[in-house]
């Protein structure tokens, strides 16, 4: 081979590999867990910066060049406190960007902080040499390994390609883990995650400052590579161009993320510059970044999975496998006490959660309440929607909440569940006053809740949407991924099984691996109810669970609904549907115009005029 | 003290056509839920536009000014008709819908730097004698423009307090489901919003390209973040909050370049951070917060 031609392919290997880091860093982020990055670039920049100045010696004074620290590292701590200052950096930045709820808005800061920053490194002369950049920064063994130019960049070839692989076994093992999952669920409802007792906001800032800090490090090695770096080498536009590769590759597939890099940052961008007689003038640099708009809205409406699209997990024949073995263990031990279970009985439900730290409970409040709601209001710009109502829900009863459109229902609900913070009043479980409570919080005492617009995990099969609500999984936190699948598998199994006797109690063993997406209405309110099971929880909120349900799918979720309370379990529970109420409730909460109207059960609240006429009017 | 009165004139300039700018995007994301980040382009489409019916075609500024307002209606329309809302009925899901608007972004300004390359241009505009009002300096052309804010605000408030279309695209910004079910032609309701908040796009993208003298290709997806600041400042989607927002934004960032120029769009994105920290929906939030409840 030709030195040019060795030169040319060393040089593509060298940035396909930190390319395909800095992928794996995004896709972590946006195609996992859903966090729309657009800073992206600032971090990998930030890692190329922090590299530069550890590796380089002192800023002489009196030359042009000025710049912070100069502590001139061996290697790989330069790259070891890149990493570091990506992760920092991404803990600053992602500690207020990923505050508001809307994604929208968190990537509007992210794409704010990237410009500011842009700016500051350009007007700070003193921290990177402002607009001129960092120069003549020494290869990492290059005096010590004395090689030709050409053998050094097979050395740096070799060198990325284990780095790479390093990032490799690091993301595949959080992708891979029950933490892994939880995240691809937030992508897909934050809501429905926070309501089954996960903070979005903290798992989505470990991500963050993860992907900061694997951006960081390829940011490292390719400045290591190319020996200079300055602002005219990241403008916030790169962002996005990192941003098509993920789209395009696949998202949520690490080799996606891979083929993605490989296609756009090396082929579509890398090979024009090698043609015979090519030059970018700015017209074709300009028609190349318009492609990279137009690939985004093709691939988005074309393919919005990527050209490898996301690995369907299918797990129906391992939970099959492990939910028969558990059943003929379960058959000898019974056989034995001679009683069958009933996978449904308070057995499946009963409270597994430990109390959140600094929770006292009321050793005064009454056993038998499992909510008190006393003088709740909730206002809405000068409506009030809910106006200082007061109800109890009694322990290991079902208790119905209905009353004509716009009383306030579901307000309430969302109220006990935290979904809303309520304007005055006390929201008691179990004795715990926890009227202001992030949901999350409230979910971890066992109140979980179903939504009245369906919040299936879309893109995960119905078996995961299942698995991923139970709680206190190994493996489902950011130090349990890193241990591996062995250090979870055990538990999974166990879940697996558990889920699967559930989708045969609701029938729905032959959707065990469809998305859960792809399912009719019905099926998804299933798969929510089911899920909310799958949390344990001690009180459960179901929020109009028939609505756009057809009539026979209704009656079987009536069923079900009736064995869970026949086997103790305490409900609260919206729906506009009388009948089912009367057949599910013990007693009834009837409310109107945000006001509590009357309770009881169905039978005296039918020759209750008030009652009667508040229907007959709203 | 004369400095700092100097520098509230051209913050109330600046003001306006911030309020112009937020106004309409807040329009957009109040009706449409789309935090639409092409917006910025669509206003360098209609200064360029301008440019063209003023320093080529000889038209007078104020003719250009509204032919600039007319392309920043249409192509707010044909976005959102050929892109956005086919993007949206096939529900796709919020961040997505961000990348589809950066996706637009990318590509107006880039196409329209293969037309007019990365030059500066400027409207052949004669130099006025100023005006003095109370310390603070401004041309003729100036007033013109605050008074066309003025105008346009006032006309929105006329349009949301007296007309049905004014009601119904409130009643479609609270709550677009029920809208619907109550009868109101939601869809009509969204095309006369893409047209209105085009309308003000287009306006501020002229009246800035005149304020700033020279602009470029990039010119309006950089003031873009401004824009969107002051929209968050006065909570996303409520158009009252936006003219309060463009007006501290204007004001304070204009009296930050008396210290120091390159404060200026520091000083708007620092009044960003801070309000998301304080609160993270924005400062007026109560209005949206019901918005988002409802469509969850």
């Amino acid at each position: 081979m030709s030195i040019a031609l060795q030169s040319y392919i060393t040089t593509l290997l060298v940035y396909l590999g930190v390319n395909t880091i800095a992928c794996w860093a995004l896709n972590l982020q946006f195609g996992v867990g859903g966090v729309m990055n657009f800073a992206f670039i600032l971090f990998q920049s930030i890692g190329a910066y922090i590299t530069a100045v550890l590796t380089l010696p002192q800023a002489q004074s009196g030359t042009y060049e000025t710049y912070i620290l100069g502590l001139h590292l061996p290697w790989p701590l330069p790259l070891v406190g890149a990493t570091v200052a990506g992760g920092l950096l991404a803990l600053l930045v992602g500690a207020f960007a990923l505050r508001p709820a809307r994604r929208d808005f968190q990537a509007t800061v992210m794409l704010v902080v990237s410009i500011i920053a842009e700016t500051l490194v350009v007007t700070q002369q003193g921290w990177f040499n402002g607009a001129s950049g960092l120069y003549s920064i020494p290869q990492p063994f290059a005096s010590a390994l004395n090689l030709s130019p050409t053998a050094y960049s097979w050395f740096f070839a070799g060198l990325v390609l284990v780095v790479s692989l390093l990032v490799y076994l690091f993301v595949d093992r959080i992708t891979g883990s029950p933490w892994g999952r939880r995240l691809r669920a937030m992508r897909d409802n934050p809501e429905a995650v926070e309501s089954l007792g996960t903070k979005v906001s903290v798992e989505s800032l470990k991500l963050y400052v993860i992907g900061g800090a694997i951006a960081a490090l390829s940011g490292g090695l390719l400045v290591e590579f190319i020996g200079a770096w300055s602002p005219a080498a990241w403008t916030t536009g790169e962002t996005f161009i990192y941003f098509v590769a993920v789209i395009v590759g696949g998202l949520a597939n690490n080799f996606g993320a891979f083929f993605g890099a490989f296609l756009v940052l090396g082929v579509f961008l890398e090979v024009p510059q090698y043609l015979p007689n090519f030059s970018y003038t700015n017209t074709e640099s300009a028609i190349q970044s318009a492609l990279i708009g137009v690939l985004i809205l093709v691939f988005l409406w074309w393919r919005p999975k990527g050209i490898v699209p996301e690995r369907r997990r299918r797990l129906s024949k391992l939970a099959m496998s492990t939910a028969s073995a558990a059943a003929a263990r379960e058959a000898g031990t019974s056989a034995a006490a001679g009683s069958a279970r009933d996978p449904l009985s308070a057995e499946l439900v009963r409270n597994h959660r430990r109390v959140p730290r600094g929770v006292v409970r009321d050793a005064a409040a009454d056993p038998d309440l499992a909510i008190a709601v006393r003088d709740v209001a909730r206002e809405f710009g000068g409506v009030q929607a809910v106006d200082g109502v007061t109800f109890d829900v009694p322990r290991g009863q079902a208790t119905g909440l209905i009353g004509p459109n716009g009383a306030g229902k579901s307000t309430a609900l969302k109220l006990i569940a935290g979904a809303l913070k309520p304007t005055r009043g006390q929201i008691l479980v179990d004795g715990v006053d926890v009227a202001g409570w992030p949901a999350s919080r409230i979910a971890q005492l066992g109140v979980i809740r179903t939504f009245q617009h369906t919040s299936e995990f879309a893109q995960l099969t119905v078996l995961e949407n299942l698995v991923v609500a139970a709680p206190g999984q190994p493996g489902d936190s950011l130090g349990g991924a890193l241990l591996g699948r062995r250090h979870s598998r055990a538990r999974q199994h166990e879940l697996l099984a558990e889920a699967w006797e559930l989708l045969e109690q609701f029938d729905l063993t032959k959707h065990a691996d469809t998305y859960a997406g792809e399912l009719s209405g019905g099926q998804r309110r299933l798969v929510e109810i089911m899920r909310a099971l799958m949390a344990k929880p001690s009180i459960l909120l179901l929020d109009e669970p028939m609505a756009g349900v057809n009539p026979t799918l209704r009656l079987t979720i009536e069923e079900h609904l009736q064995r869970l309370r026949d086997g103790g379990l305490t409900m609260l529970m919206v729906e506009h549907e009388l009948g089912a109420i009367e057949r599910v409730c013990d007693s009834v909460v009837v409310m109107a115009q945000g006001r509590l109207l009357a309770t009881g059960s169905m039978e005296e609240l039918r020759s209750n005029e008030e009652v009667v006429s508040a229907y007959l009017v709203g | 003290m004369h400095q700092i009165i100097l520098s509230i004139g051209f913050g109330i300039v600046t003001a306006s056509i911030l309020s112009m700018g937020a106004v309409g995007f807040t329009l957009q994301f109040g009706v449409t839920n789309l935090f639409n980040l092409a917006f910025g382009d669509v206003m360098t489409i209609a200064a360029f536009v301008a440019y063209v019916v003023h320093n080529d075609a000889g038209a007078s500024i104020w003719l250009a000014l509204a032919a600039g307002g007319a392309a920043g209606m249409l192509s707010s329309v044909l976005i959102a008709r050929l892109i956005y809302l086919p993007f949206m009925q096939r529900g796709t899901s919020q961040f997505a819908m961000v990348m589809v608007t950066v996706a637009v972004s990318i590509v107006f300004n880039n196409v329209l730097q293969i037309f007019s390359g990365t030059g500066f241009y400027g409207y052949a505009l004669l130099p006025q004698a100023s005006v003095h009002i109370l310390g603070m300096v401004f041309t003729p052309r100036e007033l013109v423009i605050i008074a066309l804010a003025v105008v346009c605000m006032a006309g929105l408030h006329l349009l949301f307090k007296y007309t049905r279309i004014g009601k119904a695209m409130r009643a479609t910004s609270d709550d677009a489901s029920l809208a619907r079910t109550c009868g109101i032609p939601t869809n009509r309701v969204t095309n006369f919003a893409w047209l209105a908040s085009g309308l003000l796009c287009g306006l501020a993208g002229v009246a800035l390209a005149m304020d700033l003298g020279t602009f470029s290709a990039t010119t309006g997806g950089s003031f873009l973040l401004v824009i969107v600041a002051a929209a968050v400042f006065g909570s996303v989607g409520e158009p009252y909050g936006a003219m309060v927002g463009a007006l501290v934004i204007g004001v304070a960032s204009e009296l930050a370049a008396v210290i120091s120029p390159d404060l200026k769009d520091v000083v708007a994105f620092g009044l960003l951070v801070v309000v998301l920290l304080v609160r993270p929906e924005g400062l007026r939030s109560g209005r949206v917060q019901i918005r988002g409840e409802v469509t969850r």
